[in-house]
């Protein structure tokens, strides 16, 4: 049997990452991928880097909106984090921050955006409400229906195909040991150790860090815990390449809608529109199929970008791709340790693509008792109550 | 044009026409969709109305499959819905098909009970140093012109591959007006010759399968067209097009070179729909996996000719036959019993067609006659990834996670063209797991952004 100090379940953006920050740490790290490193949410997502209040959070009443500002701590660190992050790993992540763009199309969203925007500032976001012409002089293929905009310089996105890739490399530069092809297949608590079974070999580790987005209520269960994360399918779609036409990560207050030019040319549109999640032979929702497109998503998230930005209407759609990622049961990210199994961390939920980096950064920092009061509000400590009966 | 269709047919080719035939009459309300104006699928492509080709398809071959083409012009009772492609199809809310379908009015939603996939085959693309240059296509970009419009793409044309379907080609292009500089084959003459002795029994029976290459060669024999044996392509070369190719041989002058290493299965929209799929040809690809009366593992999806395996146009026309008649099953239309009385003819005739098929397939094997890839090869042309990208990325990891890692695969042919060449990439780094290939992903064609879009 093998020992480490610590054990990570999961090869997405926030296992990778946290291999990396605790191997630079000196600690001894194993990282078990059950495919290919980089391939789950993490290879799939649309590559936003929002940090302005997201749509979701806002169309579920104030209580939310409230609780959901209560993480601009978080996004602080995460735009700081995401400006050092090429020239610490050393890679090029095509990672642009040159602002983001919230739309509104209706005095209503407008209004919505007024509240928001002064929601943030409180929070020491520096949303900018700017008017429909503002807003074009900066974005010129913004279409005239656009009324109003929250701008925020710090906004952006980078390429989710290299972002998980160039963890791994660092991870494995620092002396950590990945795993890929490999899943887990059992994990046990053993006294004060985890041991974890994948292919042929088992792991015995201090600690255990679950990071397997989608799958980690799978792994919980392994446990004998309870989590409450779920699966939920989305759509991206590409089009074909073009000239340059999009400089800002654009988002819609009142639709779901994402957009944004990769570096190659192609405009990414996405925006949180679902496909069907598959399901196993007994019925339950299976995260590794592959979710079944749904029609009327892709009719919806195309005429939300024609109507936001209408020279798109005119370009090839070369792919829609459907991803699996996980949500929680209040919609917040679940990161840390859970207090009912002492050593065992998980990470799971919520824009982990925006905020992987950082929760990887203070998980890291929290084993070895640095303080992170930031991860408070994302604690799994909220939902022990699950399991309170689970012995 | 219905809205909802009983069966929904995709491709107008023999398999497709026949599964059409075989249920006419039955009262069903049947639609054949094809990206083609007219029907006459791969080997049959007709020329567009407005143009007058005088020699459109002769010879002996042909018979039996224009008289079927005839036959189903003249079908009543069978939508014809040509000009339109299949983009994607799903499971339509408990209940069959919904099937994605760009045309010139843009796109509609079709809905069928079952869906019958006959969508063919394509030229396996092959790589190699020159290829992306313009001059260069496939065999069957070439036949395309020559067909259905009766041009020659180039005035000097070499055919270079693995598939004897190269000599019809060749042979087209010289009735045609065309030159052929030559014809080179990689493997050799005796090997061909050894496999054709190993099957004597089989090729007598299925001499008038051959005799098209026979009348070919003597065609070319006539024009004075050298076919040269165990002769490979190693670049093609030129500055803004082509100029010449250089074989393990030799340099030859030329304008466009057709290459002809055989074919795979059209797999996009089966693979779409979630249905089990195996290892196509030695040419690479997927077929689409079926029971004995063409059912796939989705219930309702049926699929026929080359889609299940690339073996001919005769033999597809049985697989339509078949395919049509165990519809017909699943509709309670027929019984089995007499169903399979019905097809009894057809099965025996498939059966020869497949071992003719089987005989070519051998023959025409290209695996150990790829051209070497240089460095700088583009693998991918959509994306122009060179297999310097590819090479550090085979480190066991699938097809799918090199796709990511690279963008092979990612561009406008949804990685149709690449994929055999990568899937043999990572075979020969000594990638062992099973890899099913690159995730099936909409739309099987481009289509503009605002022909998807719900409605303002
Ligand atoms: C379509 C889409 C668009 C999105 N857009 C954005 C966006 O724009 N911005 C943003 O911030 N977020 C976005 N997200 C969310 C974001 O992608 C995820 O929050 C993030 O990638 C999660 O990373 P992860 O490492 O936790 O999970 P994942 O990347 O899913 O990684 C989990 C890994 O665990 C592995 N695993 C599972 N079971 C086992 C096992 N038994 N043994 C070993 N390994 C196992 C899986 O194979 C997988 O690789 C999007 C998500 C989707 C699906
Ligand atoms: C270049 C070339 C040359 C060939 N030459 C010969 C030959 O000489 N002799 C021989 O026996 N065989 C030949 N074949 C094989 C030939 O394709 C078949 O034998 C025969 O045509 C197969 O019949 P099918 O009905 O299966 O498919 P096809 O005849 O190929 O018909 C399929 C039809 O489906 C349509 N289609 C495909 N995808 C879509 C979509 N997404 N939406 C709408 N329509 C779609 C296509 O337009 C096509 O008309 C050749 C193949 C190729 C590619």
């Amino acid at each position: 049997m093998q020992n480490a100090d610590v054990l990570i379940v999961g090869g997405g953006l926030v296992g990778c990452a946290t291999a990396w920050h605790l191997a630079r740490g000196g600690a001894q790290v194993v990282l078990v991928e059950a495919g290919d490193i980089g391939m789950g949410a993490s290879g799939q997502n649309a590559g936003s880097l929002h940090f302005q209040l997201e749509r979701r959070f806002l169309e579920n009443g104030e209580a939310l909106a409230e609780q959901a500002a209560q993480t601009a701590a978080l996004n602080r660190l995460a735009i700081d984090d995401w400006r050092r992050l090429e020239t610490e790993l050393g890679a090029d992540l095509h990672v642009v921050m040159d602002g983001g763009l919230m739309v509104a199309e209706t005095a209503e969203q407008v209004a919505i955006l007024e509240r928001k925007v002064a929601r943030e500032n409180a929070q020491g976001i520096n949303t900018r409400l700017l008017d429909g012409d503002e807003a074009r002089t900066l974005a010129p293929c913004l279409s005239p229906g656009i009324l109003a905009a929250g701008f925020l310089a710090d906004e952006g996105h980078a390429d989710a195909r290299s972002v998980t890739r160039a963890f791994a490399q660092a991870a494995a530069a620092s002396g950590a040991s990945l795993h890929s092809r490999s899943p887990v297949t059992s994990a046990s608590r053993i006294e004060r150790h985890f041991e974890i079974g994948f292919r042929e070999s088992t792991v015995r580790a201090e600690r255990l860090v679950l990071a397997c987005g989608a799958w980690t209520p799978i792994l919980c269960a392994k446990l004998n815990l309870h989590m409450p994360l779920y699966p939920v399918a989305l759509q991206m779609n590409a089009t074909e390449r073009t000239g340059p036409r999009i400089g800002h990560l654009i988002q819609h207050v009142g639709r779901r809608l994402s957009m944004k030019q990769t570096d190659a040319g192609n405009i990414l549109i996405g925006g949180g529109w679902p496909a069907r999640l598959a399901s196993d032979p007994r019925g339950a929702f299976d995260p590794a199929g592959k979710p079944v497109l749904i029609p009327a998503s892709l009719a919806g998230n195309l005429r939300a970008a024609i109507d936001t930005a209408p020279f798109v209407e005119t370009l090839n759609l070369i792919r829609t791709w459907t991803g699996v990622t996980a949500i929680s049961a209040d919609q917040l990210p679940i990161v840390g340790e859970v207090p009912s199994m002492p050593g065992c961390w998980v990470a799971g939920g919520g824009s982990a693509f925006t905020l992987g980096p950082t929760f990887a950064r203070l998980m890291a920092q929290a084993m070895v008792g640095t303080p992170t009061p930031e991860l408070d509000i994302v604690s799994p400590a909220r939902f022990e109550h699950l399991n309170s009966f689970m012995g | 044009m219905a809205e909802r269709y009983d069966l929904v047919i995709v491709g107008g080719g023999p398999a497709g026409q026949a599964a059409a035939l075989a249920l006419e009459g039955n009262g069903l309300a049947i639609g054949v969709i094809d990206e083609q104006l007219r029907p006459g699928g791969q080997i049959l492509r007709q020329p567009p109305r407005e143009f007058s080709v005088a020699s459109w398809m002769t010879g002996k071959v042909y018979a039996p499959l224009l008289k079927q083409l005839r036959q189903f012009e003249a079908a009543t009772g069978i939508d014809w819905l040509g000009g339109r492609s299949v983009l994607g199809l799903a499971p339509d809310a408990g209940h069959g098909f919904a099937l994605t379908v760009s045309g010139r009015d843009g796109v509609e939603t079709i809905r069928a009970s079952r869906v019958l996939l006959a969508t063919g085959c394509q030229d396996l693309a092959v790589p190699l140093p020159g290829w992306t240059l313009p001059g260069v296509y496939t065999a069957g970009g070439i036949q395309a012109f020559v067909k259905s419009q009766q041009i020659v793409p180039g005035n000097r044309i070499v055919m270079a591959g693995t598939h004897p379907l190269q000599l019809l080609i060749a042979a087209q292009i010289v009735a045609s007006g065309g030159t052929v500089a030559a014809v080179l084959f990689a493997q050799k003459r005796r090997t061909m010759m050894r496999q054709l002795a190993g099957h004597a029994l089989k090729a007598a029976r299925e001499a008038s399968a051959l005799l098209p290459a026979g009348a070919a060669m003597a065609l070319l024999q006539r024009h004075r067209v050298p076919v040269r044996y165990g002769e490979s392509p190693v670049a093609i070369l030129g500055k803004d097009r082509v100029e010449s190719l250089r074989s393990t041989e030799r340099e030859i002058a030329c304008d466009a070179i057709g290459l002809c290493y055989g074919f795979v299965p059209q797999s996009a929209l089966p693979r779409m729909a979630g249905a089990d799929m195996i290892a196509g040809s030695r040419a690479g690809g997927w077929s689409t996996e079926c029971d004995a009366w063409f059912r796939t593992s989705v219930a309702g999806l049926y699929a026929a000719g080359e889609t299940t395996g690339v073996a001919g146009a005769a033999a597809a026309r049985t697989a339509g036959t078949i395919a049509g008649t165990g519809i017909a099953i699943d509709f309670g239309l027929v019984s089995e019993e007499e169903a399979t009385s019905r097809v009894s003819h057809a099965r025996s005739e498939r059966a020869r067609h497949l071992e003719f098929a089987d005989l070519l397939d051998t023959i025409a094997d290209p695996s150990g006659h790829f051209p070497r890839i240089e460095a700088e090869t583009i693998v991918c042309r959509c994306e122009d990834v060179p297999s310097a990208t590819i090479t550090p990325l085979l480190d066991g990891r699938s097809a799918n996670a090199v796709k990511l890692a690279s963008r092979c695969g990612m561009g406008l042919c949804q990685g149709r063209n690449c994929e055999p060449t990568l899937l043999r990439l990572l075979a020969g780094s000594g990638r062992t797991d099973e890899d099913n290939g690159f995730t099936a992903r909409f739309p099987a064609r481009p289509v503009m952004l605002g022909d998807l879009a719900a409605p303002k």
